[in-house]
Formats: C-alpha cells, sequence, structure tokens
C-alpha cells in the first residue's frame, strides 16, 4: 500500500490551551506532512474533514493527536487506512497539568535553556505516532482453505447434550462422543434432582430423560456412544479427529511429549532438533507424529469440551477418623445416592433402615475446609440426601454438620425449606470422630453451634466428598500438539479444565476448545445446562472468528497473526515452548508451524524470539523499536540539567485503562516518561529495552497485569515470561555497567489505577538517584 | 468445660413449640443477630440465639430446664430485628408456654387451659361450686333483703366467698410449690451444664436476698423500660400489675377488718364501704388502673400484626379485663340500684376470681412466679443480666 500520510491534531477538551498547537504541527511538517488541526475533531466538522481527505485527497494513513484511543474509537475508525491515535489527552494534558509544568512566559519562549515538559511530552508522542505508521501496514485476514463448522461435544451427560441441544437449535452439525454405552452420564443415576426453577424451593425429579428425548428430536446432531477421542489435530475450524473405542489402541493415538530428563544426551547436554524427534518417535512408538494428520479423521470446527465429573473416591485411611473405609455404614455422598435411588435408605451394613443420618461436610482436623472439589453443590446435595431421609421416614432424622453451608443465589430458597423440615438438623461444627457403638454409631463434634462437645447417635453417615473433574489425570482432548495432549498448568485451577476464571468463562488455554459444566468448576444441573449455552456460544462465537480470519477473545476481531521470517529461524523452539495457546507445532527439524487459527495474537512469541523474526502486520520489532527511538533524549549538549528519559511499555489490557482511569481522574505523574502501549508484556522484545538504554534512556519499566498463581494476565502466562525475562536482561545490563535495576516490572490490576502514579513516580526517583545514563549523548 | 453433649431431638417438642406459636423457629439460621439485639440479654451465654438452635434442633431439657427464657420479657426487639423473621420472641413466648404446662399438675388442667373449647367447662366448675356450696349451706340467698340498698353479701355471703376462694387459692400454692421445686433444681442444673453460674449449689439465704434485691426491678419494671419495640406494652402492663396488687391489698383490708370485726361488741362490719375511705380510693383507682391496663394490652395485641398471640395469651388478658369490668360493673351497678343486675355481675366476678386463683399455676399468668424465680435465681447466680 502506498502510504499517503496526514497528520490531525484535536485542540478540544483542553489540548489547544495547553500545548503549543503551532508548534507542535512543525514536528509533522518537519517530516514533510501534511497537518491540520480542529477546534474538536471528534464533532461533526472534525470527521467530516477527515473523511473529505480521505476521499478527496486520497489520505490512507491517519496520525490523529487527540484523546486515548480507548475512546471514540468508532469515530476515529476508518475502513481500509492505518490510523494511529496519539494520546494527548490522558497521556499528556490530564495527568501533567499546567499549574505543575508551567507553559514558557513570552520571555521564556525564547530562552534555549528553558524546559517545557508538556510540550516536549507532546511533540514525542506525536513523533512516536508518525514513526509507528511507517512501519506497519494493513492487515490481511489469515483464511483456512477449507473451513468445516461442525462441532465436536465431549462428554454425553447432562452438560454435553445441553450445549449440543443449544448449538444444533442455531443451526450448527454437533456430534456428541459419549464413552459409555448410554447418554446421560452421572445424572441418570439420581433419585431426585435439585430445584432448577422458580420458586427454586423443592427437589425434583431428574431432567435427565427429557433433555434425551428432546436431544433425539434433532436430526443434526449425530450420538456416538462407546466412543471416545484418540487425538485431535490441526486447528480451529479445520480440526481433524480421531475417534475410538474406549481402550483400543490405534496408530492415532495421541503422542506424549518427552519428559525433560529424556531430552538430553548421555553428557547432558540438550539434544539437536532431530535427535530429538527421534527420540520423541521412539518414545512414542506406534504413534504417528503429530503432524501426521488421520487421513481417515473426522473434520470439526470447535470443540465443546463436557467430560464431566467423578465421585471423589477417599484413598485408603484417608478419612479414618470419621470411620471410612473402617466402618461399613459410614459412605459418600455419591454412594449414599446409589442407596437412596434404589430404593429406601437403608445401611449398607445389614439393610436395616437407617433412620438417623448424619452428613458431614468437612474432614475437619482443626481445619475448616470442605472436602476437595466440593462447593455450592455438595452443600446443596447434603440438604437434598438430608430431605430423602424425611421422604422415607416421618421419625426419621438428618443431622448436617457443615463448616460452610454454601447455597448460593436463588437457592437459598432451598435452603430455607429444608431448613424448615422439622426433622433436619444443621449446624456449623467440626466433626471429630465417628464410632462403632453396639448397632450404631456416635458421631462427636466440636465448636458447634449448639456450644459444646456433642455426640449424635446414628445408624448411617454421610461424607459430601466432591466432584472430581476428569481432567485430573486424563487429557481427554488428546490434542495432537507439540506442547503436549492436555491443557497446561491445570494444577493452578485444582485441574478443572480453565483458563482464567473470573475474565474468561468457558474458555480453555486452547483455543477453539470451550468447557461446559462440571469440568469447569462444581455446578448443579441447573447451572450446567445454562453453562452449556455459554460455551456453545462461545464455540460458535469462534467459528464465525476463524471464517473471516480474525481473533477470538480477548482480541476479539484482530486480523493480524504472527508472521514468521523463516530464513533466518534458528530452531531454537522458544516460540513453540512459550505460547501460552500451544498454536505453534514444530517438524521434526525443529522449524515452528504456526496455527493461526489457534493464535489468539498475544505476541508472545514476538517477544520471545531472539531472531527477532515473528511480527504482525500493525505490531512488530520494528515498529515499537521505531517508536522508541522517536522518542528524543535531551542530553548535556540540549540543557544544563536535562531530565531523565524514561521508557515505559504498558499492557494495553489492564495497565493502560488503568492509566486512563488515573487521567480522568487527573492524577499526575512525572513529565519524564514516555509511554508505549504493548499486546502484554508477553509480547515485550528485550531488544526494545536494549534500544533504548542504548539511546540513552536512562531506564525502562513495564507495566503489566499480576502473575503467579492469581494471575491476571489475558494471555494466562505473558506477564510471567515478561517478568523471567526482565531478570535475565539484569545479566547483560550489569555487563554493560548499568544499574539492573534501571529495569523493572510492575503489577497493576486495573482497578488500582490510583496507585499507578505513585508506583511511575518512586520508579523514576529511584532513576534519578542512580544518575543519568552514562550512555547518554553517544 | 462442660461435658459432651448426646443429641437427643424430640421431633413432637418442636411441633408443640411451633403449634404454641414458635412456627418460624426453623427459619432460623444462626446469626445472632437477635442476641445482640437484645437489651436485657446477659453477657455471658446470651440468649436467644442459643434458645433458637435449642428448639429447631427438638432439645426441650435445654429450653424447659433454663431459666433464660423467663428473664426475656418479649418485647420484640429480636423479632424486629431478626433478618430471616423466625420471631425469637415468639419463640421464647411459646417455649415458655410449653414450660408452664410441664411444670404445672395435672397436666389434664393445664392442656384444658391451651384448648378454647374447654373454657366453658373450666368456667362452669367454679359456677356449679359456687351454687351447690351455696344451696347446701344456704349461704347463697336469692331473694335477699334490699331494705337498706343492695348489699352483695346478702345475696352471697362472705362466707360462701371464702369457703369457694380459699381452697382454690391453697390448690394454686400447692401446685406452684410442687412445680417451684423441680422448677428451681432444673434451672440450676441447667446453668451448671451451661456454665452459666459459679455457685455449686442453692442456699436458701442468698436466694432469698437475690429475691428481695430483684422484687424493685420488677415492681418498676426496670427491664421492661430496656427495650424499645414495645414500649406502649410496658405502660400497660405496669397498669395491670399495679392494678392487681392494689386489689390484693384492698382485699386483704377487707378480709381483715371483716373477720377482726366479729369480735367487736358492735358486731361484724360487711360492705359496702363508704366512697369516702381511702381504702375505697384506692380500690377504684387499682379497679380503674386494670381495666385501663388490660384494655390498652388488648389493643397493642390486635394490632401488632408481626407479633404471634395465642390463645394462651388471650385467656389471660380477657380474663384480667373481665375482673375489672365485672368488679367495677357490680359496684356501678349497686350505685345505680340494678339489683338483679349487680347481683349476676357480682356472680360473674366471683367465677372469673375463682378461675384465676386455681387456674394460675397453668395459665400465663404462672410467669409472676416463674419470672420473679428465674430472675432471682439469676441475680444469684451472678450473672450480668
Amino acid at each position: 500500500m502506498d502510504k499517503k500520510y496526514g497528520v490531525y491534531i484535536c485542540e478540544g477538551c483542553g489540548i489547544g490551551e495547553a500545548v503549543d498547537i503551532e508548534t507542535l504541527s512543525d514536528v509533522a511538517k518537519e517530516e514533510g506532512l501534511a497537518v491540520k488541526t480542529c477546534p474538536i475533531l471528534c464533532g461533526k466538522e472534525g470527521v467530516e474533514l477527515l473523511n473529505k481527505d480521505i476521499a478527496d485527497e486520497g489520505v490512507n494513513t491517519l496520525i490523529i493527536a487527540a484523546c486515548s484511543r480507548r475512546v471514540l474509537y468508532d469515530v476515529f475508525r476508518f475502513d481500509g487506512c492505518i490510523v494511529d491515535r496519539v494520546n494527548l489527552r490522558e497521556g499528556v494534558i490530564w495527568t501533567h497539568p499546567r499549574s505543575t509544568y508551567p507553559a514558557p512566559t513570552e520571555e521564556q519562549k525564547d530562552d534555549e535553556t528553558f524546559i517545557d515538559h508538556v510540550q516536549m511530552m507532546a511533540e514525542d508522542y506525536l513523533k512516536m505516532g508518525m514513526a509507528r505508521v511507517e512501519k506497519i501496514e494493513l492487515p490481511e485476514p489469515y483464511l483456512l482453505e477449507t473451513l468445516n463448522k461442525k462441532i465436536l461435544v465431549i462428554g454425553g451427560g447432562i452438560s454435553g447434550i445441553s450445549a449440543a441441544i443449544d448449538a444444533a437449535k442455531t443451526g450448527y452439525d454437533v456430534t456428541i462422543v459419549e464413552k459409555e454405552a448410554s447418554l446421560g452420564g452421572n445424572a441418570k443415576n439420581w433419585r431426585k434432582q435439585l430445584p432448577g426453577a422458580y420458586p427454586y424451593d423443592g427437589l425434583i425429579p431428574p431432567a435427565i430423560e427429557s433433555k434425551i428425548d428432546e436431544l433425539e428430536s434433532y436430526s443434526s446432531i449425530t450420538v456416538k456412544t462407546e466412543t471416545e477421542v484418540a487425538r485431535i489435530a490441526g486447528e480451529p475450524g479445520d480440526f481433524t479427529v480421531t475417534l475410538k473405542k474406549p481402550g483400543e489402541k490405534t496408530e492415532f493415538d495421541v503422542p506424549f511429549p518427552l519428559p525433560d530428563e529424556m531430552k538430553l544426551d548421555d553428557k547432558g547436554n540438550e539434544l539437536d532438533a532431530e535427535k530429538l524427534h527421534e527420540a520423541f518417535m521412539e518414545y512414542n512408538k506406534g504413534k504417528q507424529d503429530i503432524l501426521t494428520l488421520d487421513p481417515n479423521g473426522e473434520k470439526f470446527g470447535a470443540i465443546i469440551l463436557a467430560a464431566g465429573w467423578r465421585p471423589y473416591e477417599p484413598e485408603e485411611g484417608e478419612f479414618g477418623h470419621l470411620g471410612y473405609g473402617t466402618i461399613a455404614d459410614v459412605v459418600t455422598n455419591h454412594q449414599f445416592e446409589e442407596i437412596a435411588a434404589a430404593g429406601k435408605i437403608v445401611r449398607p451394613s445389614d439393610g436395616k433402615e437407617a433412620r438417623s443420618v448424619v452428613f458431614i461436610q468437612s474432614p475437619g482436623q482443626g481445619d475448616d475446609k470442605d472436602f476437595a472439589y466440593s462447593g455450592a453443590v455438595t452443600s446443596l446435595v447434603a440438604l437434598k440426601q438430608a430431605k430423602y431421609l424425611r421422604e422415607d421416614y416421618d421419625d426419621g432424622k438428618s443431622y448436617v454438620f457443615y463448616q460452610h453451608m454454601r447455597t448460593v443465589g436463588l437457592t437459598e430458597n432451598f435452603y430455607k425449606n429444608i431448613q424448615q423440615d422439622p426433622g433436619i438438623f444443621l449446624t456449623k461444627g467440626e466433626v471429630t470422630s465417628v464410632s462403632q457403638n453396639g448397632g450404631g454409631l456416635i458421631v462427636e463434634a466440636d465448636n458447634t453451634l449448639l456450644g459444646e462437645k456433642i455426640q449424635v447417635k446414628a445408624d448411617m453417615v454421610v461424607l459430601a466428598t466432591g466432584m472430581v473433574p476428569v481432567t485430573k489425570d486424563d487429557p481427554v482432548v488428546n490434542l495432537a500438539y507439540r506442547q503436549g495432549p492436555g491443557f497446561r498448568d491445570n494444577a493452578l485451577f485444582d485441574d478443572y479444565a480453565d483458563s482464567n476464571f473470573i475474565c474468561f468463562p468457558y474458555e480453555t488455554q486452547r483455543t477453539g476448545i470451550y468447557a461446559a459444566g462440571a469440568i469447569r468448576r462444581s455446578m448443579t444441573v441447573e447451572e450446567t445446562m445454562e453453562d452449556a449455552s455459554g460455551a456453545a456460544l462461545k464455540a460458535i462465537q469462534c467459528l464465525e472468528s476463524v471464517n473471516r480470519g480474525v481473533s477470538v477473545h480477548p482480541r476479539s476481531g484482530d486480523m493480524t497473526f504472527p508472521d514468521f521470517f523463516f530464513q533466518r529461524c534458528t530452531q531454537c523452539k522458544r516460540c513453540t515452548e512459550e505460547c501460552p495457546f500451544g498454536a505453534i507445532d514444530d517438524d521434526e527439524k525443529g522449524t515452528p508451524k504456526p496455527n493461526p487459527a489457534r493464535c489468539r495474537r498475544c505476541g508472545t512469541c514476538m517477544g520471545c524470539c531472539p531472531e527477532r523474526i515473528i511480527n504482525f502486520s500493525d505490531y512488530s520489532i520494528d515498529s515499537i523499536g521505531s517508536m522508541v527511538k522517536a522518542i528524543g533524549v535531551p542530553s548535556e549538549d540540549d540543557y544544563d540539567e536535562p531530565p531523565l528519559r524514561i521508557l515505559g511499555l504498558v499492557c494495553e489490557n489492564d495497565a493502560y485503562p488503568a492509566l486512563d482511569i488515573a487521567a480522568l481522574n487527573r492524577l499526575a505523574y512525572s513529565a519524564d516518561v514516555r509511554l508505549i502501549p504493548v499486546r502484554c508484556l508477553g509480547s515485550v522484545n528485550v531488544i526494545w529495552i536494549k534500544d533504548a538504554l542504548a539511546q540513552g534512556m536512562d531506564g525502562v519499566f513495564l507495566l503489566g497485569c499480576k502473575h503467579g498463581d492469581d494471575y491476571q494476565c489475558h494471555f494466562v502466562k505473558g506477564s510471567e515470561l515478561a517478568d523471567i525475562r526482565m531478570k535475565k536482561i539484569g545479566d547483560a545490563l550489569s555487563s554493560l555497567a548499568l544499574e539492573e535495576e534501571r529495569v523493572a516490572q510492575f503489577q497493576v490490576a486495573i482497578d488500582e489505577y490510583d496507585k499507578l502514579p505513585q508506583i511511575i513516580d518512586d520508579f523514576v526517583a529511584s532513576v534519578e538517584e542512580m544518575g543519568p545514563n552514562p550512555f547518554k549523548g553517544f | 468445660m462442660a461435658e459432651t453433649y448426646v443429641i437427643e431431638p424430640d421431633l413432637n417438642f418442636i411441633k408443640e413449640v411451633g403449634a404454641l406459636g414458635g412456627e418460624d423457629l426453623k427459619k432460623c439460621y444462626q446469626c445472632a443477630t437477635c442476641s445482640v439485639a437484645c437489651a436485657i440479654s446477659p453477657d455471658n451465654k446470651p440468649f436467644p440465639r442459643k434458645e433458637m438452635i435449642a428448639a429447631s434442633w427438638g432439645l426441650k431439657d435445654k429450653l424447659v430446664n433454663s431459666s433464660d427464657i423467663w428473664l426475656c420479657h418479649n418485647c420484640g426487639d429480636c423479632s424486629t430485628r431478626c433478618p430471616r423473621e423466625a420471631k425469637p420472641a415468639d419463640v421464647l413466648a411459646a417455649v415458655r408456654s410449653y414450660t408452664v404446662e410441664n411444670y404445672a399438675q395435672p397436666k389434664i388442667l393445664a392442656k384444658a387451659l391451651k384448648d378454647p373449647k374447654k373454657l366453658p367447662i373450666l368456667l362452669a366448675i367454679p359456677a356449679v361450686f359456687f351454687l351447690v356450696v351455696g344451696l347446701i349451706t344456704g349461704l347463697l340467698d336469692f331473694t335477699p333483703d334490699l331494705s337498706e340498698g343492695i348489699k352483695h353479701w346478702k345475696f352471697f355471703s362472705t362466707w360462701l366467698v371464702d369457703m369457694t376462694m380459699l381452697p382454690a387459692a391453697i390448690f394454686a400454692a400447692a401446685v406452684f410449690a410442687l412445680g417451684l421445686k423441680r422448677f428451681l433444681g432444673d434451672i440450676h442444673q441447667n446453668a451448671l451444664n451451661e456454665g452459666k453460674t459459679n455457685k455449686e449449689k442453692i442456699e436458701i439465704p442468698g436466694f432469698i436476698q437475690a429475691l428481695v434485691k430483684v422484687i424493685p426491678t420488677i415492681l418498676l419494671h426496670r427491664k421492661f423500660t430496656e427495650c424499645t419495640e414495645n414500649k406502649d406494652r410496658e405502660i400497660a402492663h405496669l397498669l395491670t400489675m399495679w392494678g392487681f396488687i392494689g386489689l390484693f391489698i384492698v382485699t386483704s383490708i377487707f378480709f381483715v377488718v371483716m373477720y377482726g370485726s366479729y369480735l367487736l361488741p358492735s358486731g361484724a362490719l360487711h360492705g359496702p364501704w363508704s366512697q369516702l375511705n381511702p381504702v375505697k380510693w384506692l380500690a377504684n383507682i387499682s379497679g380503674v388502673a386494670l381495666i385501663v391496663g388490660t384494655s390498652l394490652l388488648i389493643k397493642n395485641r390486635l394490632s401488632k400484626k408481626d407479633q404471634v398471640s395465642r390463645y394462651f395469651d388471650w385467656y389471660l388478658v380477657y380474663l384480667a379485663f373481665g375482673l375489672g369490668v365485672t368488679g367495677m360493673g357490680a359496684q356501678l351497678t349497686r350505685l345505680a340500684d340494678w339489683a338483679f343486675i349487680s347481683f349476676a355481675t357480682y356472680y360473674v366476678h366471683l367465677i372469673l376470681v375463682w378461675a384465676l386463683f386455681a387456674y394460675l399455676p397453668f395459665s400465663k399468668l404462672a410467669h409472676l412466679v416463674y419470672r420473679t424465680v428465674a430472675m432471682a435465681y439469676n441475680e444469684y447466680a451472678g450473672r450480668n443480666f
């Protein structure tokens, strides 16, 4: 594209008063670019001016110096044009008031030694914008050669069935695979089901049968029972799936990555790419490589993972103090449900009627935690099962000892209703022991609401053990991805299939695969059905993004994708390994094989590539590097006491919005910093930092999401990877005789905008203490 | 530390307390707002939070044997603030109703006092009793001499009054005596179990000291004063109580003077006394206080929709109101010279007085004994009530 540039400077919102617009315009004019100013650029006249220039003058590359790109993005969107938004309002004038940084007086205007911080900042940002647009291109979408829109649902329980029905209703073809011989999953083995509709107060008959009937009325849904996934290869819109009978061995069973210790030779050196591949094939003998597609595989576009849960099975002696394993009448809630489904509640030991049952919600022993993998559902199930006993026996007594009674939302009505039953007794408390006493059991509890150590005589004891997601020890999806068949770092989510629970429900760490139901967290049938709708919609959204070659959430609609300059690739595999979504595979030589439809466009590959051969059309090593280089670094040649210049690379997901909020609140921070938004801190390539320091900037900071166990990174790993890279860059800096502390990374949440000015100012102060960069002026 | 407590829920107890006005007890989720809201609950083991869970678990012994249920004055502060509308005040009232029945013998009478259908029989007993004794002894004269104006004793001899009333009072005292012994032992044992006292045994002198100490509190309704929700009940209850006390004093004076006067040469002094006599003033003031107080109580109960009122409550307030109205009525009709109406009213009045005495240990009025004892015990036990 032949670029025709146009620079447009808005004078509204106080920009015109705070900034010398004429001098600012000169910056662009010096570069030979046409400059226009407008009192209110977002107003009718302003937009008309822009449209007129595009239509009449053929301007296709616009540098709009006005407000943050996070506002009025629809006003300043011009299809077919490259647009850069220079943030004068939030980034300059709102956060650097003239009261703190006074404008020059008439006399000072000609004073060479006067430093006009605000004007310098505005000019720098304009230069940076101009530098960026020179280096970027309009994106062209990545389109698959053949696109398949069929949805595969793994798991034929209530969540899988519901998801399939929802997807089918919107016109998509769906295939359900179920390991068992019939559909229904856990839900078909219950006596009754928790309430699922207003008034949410009583038990209802299980909904599964009617749901299966409904499913059968859809001709667009194919059901494959006694089937499981051997492997899933490819990418969204073009998955090749091999199905098989459970337990069957096939050459398309998914291969597993080499364990770390097998990646080394006898001397402990890392094997080269080809040797590694040989070892990998040897390790997975009898299985095809991930890049070999099953010619008989079935094509799918997106996958809904609804493989659900299995009841927790206590290990031997695990709940010994509660008599589990030694006393036959101590059972799990799952075992109790089986008894209840079979008929009246009777004791497993002798088949006698159980008229007094104690339900234990927490294993106790000084800890108030509930059983593993429990939650609101196990609380509700205890109430449900307590009611069973009352249905069976007029004089039945159900005791529930809990540390937490979780009845969320409208299920509170159910709790209230159960509470009304005269034979159901609820108390917080710690059960200390369960022991046999003649024909019955004695349950002892401490710290109850009844105020003291208490004893209850019982016929049976039920432990509220949890719902274990099947992804705990089985990848289930069996992805033929270089990073491995399952989801990474699932331990962070207690082995639930998840990527970022709060912000992105249904999403897994693999694009195109959406989790629904109890594999995501323990949930009731009602919640599961709602969850299934969510996952089905995400799957559809994915298909309808892939077909246009754009990204899914969180960069929804982004048409760019990583472009590899393979001639210079050294097969280091860092991109393959670091991609948080496993989007990149590699061949037997170690050359990366990107799968753009799996990519979420975070740029982690670009950030990690030591050869800097990975770039996006509008976001590249060069585009950001050029922005860095466009920043003016005043030296002693210019001023006696030149101001510091500090580069801030700011994550655009939470940190940049937080800065905008800070600006909205007129919170001021140092005028010595120059900020550049980045897609994710994971996309930050250390070359930018080296460039900045090499050109005399005094410090660099990264501002991004929290990482660690409770990470807030929108791309799972980005801020964590950046942190690792920054630690490594420290060594390089010290070899240059630069203090490691000149580079820092800070974590912020989006609501911590009020802390940002302090963070920035503190860093500036610490750099000031270290003194200017010795390379300044060279 | 207390011993391990063996839980044995009594499902019938839960149902009975529910039927007696505590039907919302199972709504409690143990937030303890009630105990915080209560102005008169002690800091050590405060009520009514623990009573609420004991009630919903059917732990009868923890309630019936507890002095705490009597410390509650049913002001309703807790019920107003309860986030679950479990109405702790009503639950405690229901438990008290249950407890009265529990300590009173014979049970058949206690049950009858809770059953409105039995009311005619209960009132017929004194009516017939008067008639039979009166006719046998000739102390009931249906054609009394009206030459000196209406004199009630000429119709219904004072001998007959005392001949019928004294046994009723003695019966009540005996029932109380039996019940109280058990009651005091139970509440002490309960206090020991729950760590509400540091006294090993109940020492009579100390207990009496405590009793003397709480009497002014009761007479001045100091505990009532601390309640906020039910302020208007305080004056009504105070009037009613003082009405009864005044009338009790008047009756005692009359009793002493009349029987004493038999020793006088001039002969026995019978009523009615002159309206100018200060004792008569006290009688009339007390009568008015009783009528006004009970009227207010009735009005309050009728207007309070969020408070449960059972027959057990109504029986007492209407009985007290009836006593006041018939007593005053007998006097006014006497002054108006309506002989037949006055005698009839007097007869009804005596029936009500007899019912008040004889049924006292089984009625809600028993609270005057149980609450007094409970408050005295609490004072004795050293809890900062």
